[in-house]
């Protein structure tokens, strides 16, 4: 942190205070009220005008009150994509009494998330719900929730800042992969380079021996067992493919998010066609795989290309 | 709760929330009836959910800018006042919301409409009505908004208890309110309560009566109205709980037969009205006539002298107001207003004032019952002298005759129905029958109208419409005019029900309280506060207080039992400190063996875990460890106490395997 950031942080108030289009109108009314009291006298005017300032400080008590001791926990998603609402989830406890009308909202500008606690009781933790969009794709430090409440006349709006860093990452913007995409020469895990490659993961299609060089991962211990021989399993699906898809860091700002959309979506479609994809961005790579880990690793991938954190292992 | 249950419940705190507005406005009766019932109809529609306005918009708005022009266009005309027709607009604006689609900007468009209403009724009114109409306002109010509050941006359909929100909300509205009374006590006072209408023509109209004849006929319901009509201080103050004195108002000369009616002549206004010379002691009346009098005519303790110091409340606030005098008759207000207040110097004549009298409290109807003369001279006998003869005239009326109320139908001779036939009547048929029967005896009399009697409420005196009272008055030469009341004791004062009588007494108590702690509050009483607060009081200052008459020992004993309780209120509030639980000591000895064995725990590995690793590369302190890990866990998460035996015993087996360890290392 550097030491304007430590002033600013120092003479930041500890709460901030919003007037809403209700309470514009109450205090000009409040106002209007003290100046008719002053000009008159007369002593009921004095008496609503005394009333209207005290709900105004019993506002001001209340929404503290309704703030204060508030402990939220970040729920993140298991993905998210850029330019896509997410559920983003809160985890709201209060140790004493009960709050009401809380709003918490990201603080840091790059999300758009609010969720709504209508009531909070005590001691008992509430889970509530954001819609959140990320508008573009990668690491989002989220340090800050602002947690306001308009509690207890929706007069003024009263907020503060809770520090709470969490790390969520967001996988490129699901674009339309519409570039044909080479396959790889040749097989480069397991048994792919074998030319007598029969080994979709469909239904059972039959059983032959296993031949040279055959992967022993299809063999069929059963009924190699049975008959004295290793037996081999052969699938329906035999027209899996596998492609190594590339991203180039070098590239900038818009060509790289472009780049990396196009990516996504290409990987996403072909591991829904039930082929393996890898990926290849720079000095990183990814041996071709399938599966939805393997769909998540690949986004993760995309999802860092360009930014200098390095990726989890 | 359902998201149309809260809805419901919301709308609901709103409508009431206006409709206490409405009734602090209504209670002013300033507000013209076609606005009152506009507002009536639509509040009505709106607590039944009909909202005929949701969908006519534009239309509705032009309707309320012509109504606009009217009321504005009435007001800088002169014929309506401005606050008046500000409230009004006010009112008819709240309807229109009302029964607009409902949401959250219509709710609290109603809501600051509705508090409007307050301020312009705070200008409007001055009774103890308002602060319970500012009350309910409040708590509906702020509940309505509450409630709106917990809605959030978007109203979801989901439930909701909206309890602990409303009591919460209830909580804030209490204390709330005491800070308002605590920012209205503190406020500083920078003009007088000048524009305060503090008596406004309520809603009830005028009810005592007092008007310029007294006819004979039909009964007297006004007797059992325990409405206050009238406030007086008197100075010096009797102190008496029931005032036995006769207020009068006007005096009647001419009878017809069947009515009443006087025939002074008016004089010039005057700001200061003398009807005769004051002269020694007299006693003094500030009196405030209240809507209810409805009549302009002052009245005052028998015998009223001098009226002076006159203002008259109207619609647009207290203004200063001349007098009339109609002679031998009454003094009126030379103008009409709601209320009045004024001071009234009374003296009874002392006599040597005047000798004679004009011959109309002589004169007596032309077609008079024959049998009336003859029934008074019965009466009086050889008697002489004009007060005499008033005396035995009025005790024979009172022990002869009865009162009544009851009286229906209409006759051709009153007066000599009551005398001859029924025998029963009301005030005015025995100050008729008695100045009738005074005036055949050749002795001048006339009927006086004004009140009898006077409940002390507080520091003052209250007069009941149902203390309008009729009596006579008897010119006694030397004397001047002395009053007789043939009307027997009961009828006297208001006939009015206990209960009612109670209440109205309770409430004028509040209600004279609310004028002299909040209405007429002032920067004096500001000041008052001040000083009781940054001087002590006086008997304080008087006793003369000094530290070096107290014993030492006392002073002594004091500090040292001050000493004591500070002692004693920082032990009791001292932070309690957990101390290290007692099994830390264990596992300090366990971690202390493992450190001697050079066995390292990794980052997080529990002493299971570690159990574990040790067990599958065949340590020697696997097994000594497992148990102790074992034992300590039960003791400090399953209550399973943990001996001191046991605890010697699986250090010294951990001891054990730490020299099977060296051995085996040596080896």
């Amino acid at each position: 942190m550097t030491f304007w950031q430590r002033l600013r942080r120092l003479f930041r108030p500890p709460r901030q205070l919003k007037i809403t289009k209700l309470g514009r109108t109450y205090l000009v009314l409040t106002i209007g009220i003290g100046l008719g009291a002053l000009n008159t006298g007369n002593n009921l005017l004095y008496l609503v005008l005394g009333f209207m300032l005290s709900i105004i400080v019993l506002s001001g008590v209340l929404s503290e009150r309704a703030i204060w001791d508030i402990h939220i926990r970040r729920v993140l998603p298991e993905g998210a994509f850029a330019n896509e609402i997410f559920p983003l989830r809160y985890e709201v406890t209060r140790k004493k009494g009960r709050a009401f009308a809380l709003k918490l909202r990201e603080a840091d500008g790059s999300l758009d998330a609010w969720a709504w606690v209508p009531l909070i009781s005590e001691g008992e933790p509430l889970t509530v719900r954001a819609d959140a969009t990320a508008h573009r794709r990668g690491p989002h430090r989220l340090t800050k929730i602002e947690l306001s409440t308009a509690f207890p006349l929706g007069i003024f709006e009263k907020s503060r800042l809770i520090e709470l860093s969490d790390l969520l990452l967001v996988y490129p913007k699901r674009g339309f992969a519409c570039l044909p995409t080479e396959p790889d020469a040749g097989r480069q895990a397991g048994d792919g380079g074998n030319p007598r490659l029969r080994d979709g993961n469909g239904d059972i299609l039959g059983l032959r021996d296993l031949g040279d060089f055959e992967d022993s991962r299809r063999i069929h211990w059963k009924k190699s067992a049975a008959v004295g021989r290793l037996v081999k399993v052969e699938r329906e699906r035999e027209d899996r493919k596998q492609f190594t898809l590339k991203v180039d860091p070098g590239l900038k700002t818009e060509a790289l998010e472009r780049a990396c959309e196009e990516t996504a979506a290409a990987s996403i479609r072909l591991l829904s066609d039930g082929h393996e994809v890898g990926l290849q961005t720079g000095a990183r790579r990814i041996r071709p795989g399938a599966g939805p880990g393997h769909e998540r690793r690949l986004l993760t991938a995309l999802a860092w290309v360009g930014f200098s954190e390095e990726p989890p292992p | 709760m359902n998201l149309v249950a809260r809805r419901k419940l919301r709308l609901r705190l709103r409508d009431m929330a206006a409709f206490s507005a409405f009734i602090a406005v209504a209670l002013s009766g300033t507000v013209p009836i076609w606005v009152i019932g506009l507002f009536g109809a639509g509040w009505l529609g709106s607590m039944l959910g009909w909202r005929p306005l949701a969908k006519r918009p534009i239309i509705t708005v032009v309707l309320l800018l012509v109504t606009a022009v009217f009321l504005f266009g009435a007001a800088f005309r002169g014929l309506m006042d401005l606050v008046v027709s500000a409230v009004s607009f006010a009112l008819l604006v709240t309807t229109q919301r009302m029964l607009s689609e409902p949401g959250a900007a219509t709710d609290q468009q109603v809501l600051l409409a509705s508090m409007l209403l307050m301020a312009g009724a705070a200008a409007l009114s001055g009774e103890i009505w308002y602060a319970i109409s500012l009350l309910f306002f409040g708590i509906f109010g702020c509940l309505a908004l509450g409630l709106a509050v917990i809605e959030g941006p978007q109203e979801r359909d989901q439930d909701l208890p909206v309890r602990p929100v409303l009591t919460q909300v209830m909580i804030g509205v209490g204390v709330a309110l005491m800070g308002g009374l605590a920012f209205f006590i503190l406020f500083p006072r920078l003009s007088w309560n000048m524009a305060a209408r503090r008596t406004p023509p309520g809603v009830l109209g005028g009810t005592t009566g007092m008007s310029d004849r007294v006819r004979l006929g039909g009964g007297g319901t006004l007797k059992t109205n325990a409405r206050v009509v009238l406030r007086a201080r008197l100075e010096p103050d009797p102190k008496d709980d029931q005032l036995d004195r006769y207020w009068v108002g006007r005096y009647f000369d001419a009878f017809d037969g069947r009515e009443w009616k006087g025939s002074g002549q008016e004089q010039p206004p005057r700001a200061r009205v003398q009807v005769r010379r004051l002269s020694g002691r007299y006693l003094m009346q500030r009196i405030e006539l209240l809507p209810g009098y409805e009549s302009r005519t002052l009245v005052g303790l028998d015998s009223p002298v001098i009226f002076e110091a006159a203002t008259v409340i109207g619609t647009s606030g207290a203004s200063g107001v001349q007098l009339i005098e109609v002679s031998d008759e009454e003094v009126h207000f030379a103008a009409a207003g709601n209320a009045y207040t004024y001071s009234v110097s009374s003296k009874p004549p002392t006599g040597g004032e005047v000798d004679a009298v004009d011959e109309k409290y002589l004169a007596l109807p032309a077609a008079i019952d024959p049998r009336i003369a003859e029934l008074a001279k019965q009466i009086v006998g050889n008697e002489t002298g004009a007060l005499a003869v008033g005396r035995r005239l009025e005790t024979y009326l009172r022990t002869n005759y009865a009162y009544t109320l009851d009286l229906p139908g209409e006759l051709d001779d009153p007066l000599a129905d009551f005398l001859f036939v029924r025998k029963a009547g009301h005030c005015e048929h025995f100050a008729t029958a008695l100045a009738v029967l005074l005036r055949t005896q050749g002795v001048a009399s006339r009927v006086t109208a004004g009140f009898f009697g006077g409940e002390r409420v507080s520091d003052r005196y209250v007069v009941r419409a149902g203390d309008a009272h009729a009596w006579v008055q008897v010119f006694v030469p030397g004397t001047g005019w002395v009053s007789l009341d043939a009307t027997p004791d009961g009828g006297r004062r208001n006939n009015s029900s206990v209960l009612l009588a109670t209440l109205t007494t309770w409430y004028e108590r509040v209600e004279q309280l609310w004028q002299s702690r909040v209405i007429d509050y002032s920067i004096q009483d500001q000041v008052q506060i001040v000083r009781a607060l940054v001087r002590p009081p006086e008997e304080a200052t008087q006793s003369s207080f000094s530290l070096g008459k107290v014993p030492k020992k006392a002073l002594l004993a004091s500090a040292l039992t001050a000493f004591a309780v500070l002692l004693a209120l920082r032990f009791l509030m001292r932070p309690v400190r957990k101390g290290p639980h007692p099994l830390a000591s264990f596992l300090d000895e366990i971690e202390l063996r493992l450190d001697r064995a050079r066995v390292v725990r990794e980052r997080g590995e529990g002493l299971e875990e570690l159990a574990a690793r040790l067990e599958r590369t065949a340590h020697p302190l696997a097994k000594p460890l497992g148990l102790a890990a074992r034992h300590y866990l039960e003791a400090r998460f399953n209550s399973r106490p943990l001996t001191k035996q046991e605890r010697t015993k699986l250090l010294a087996a951990l001891a054990t395997g730490q020299v099977e360890q060296g051995q085996a290392r040596r080896a």
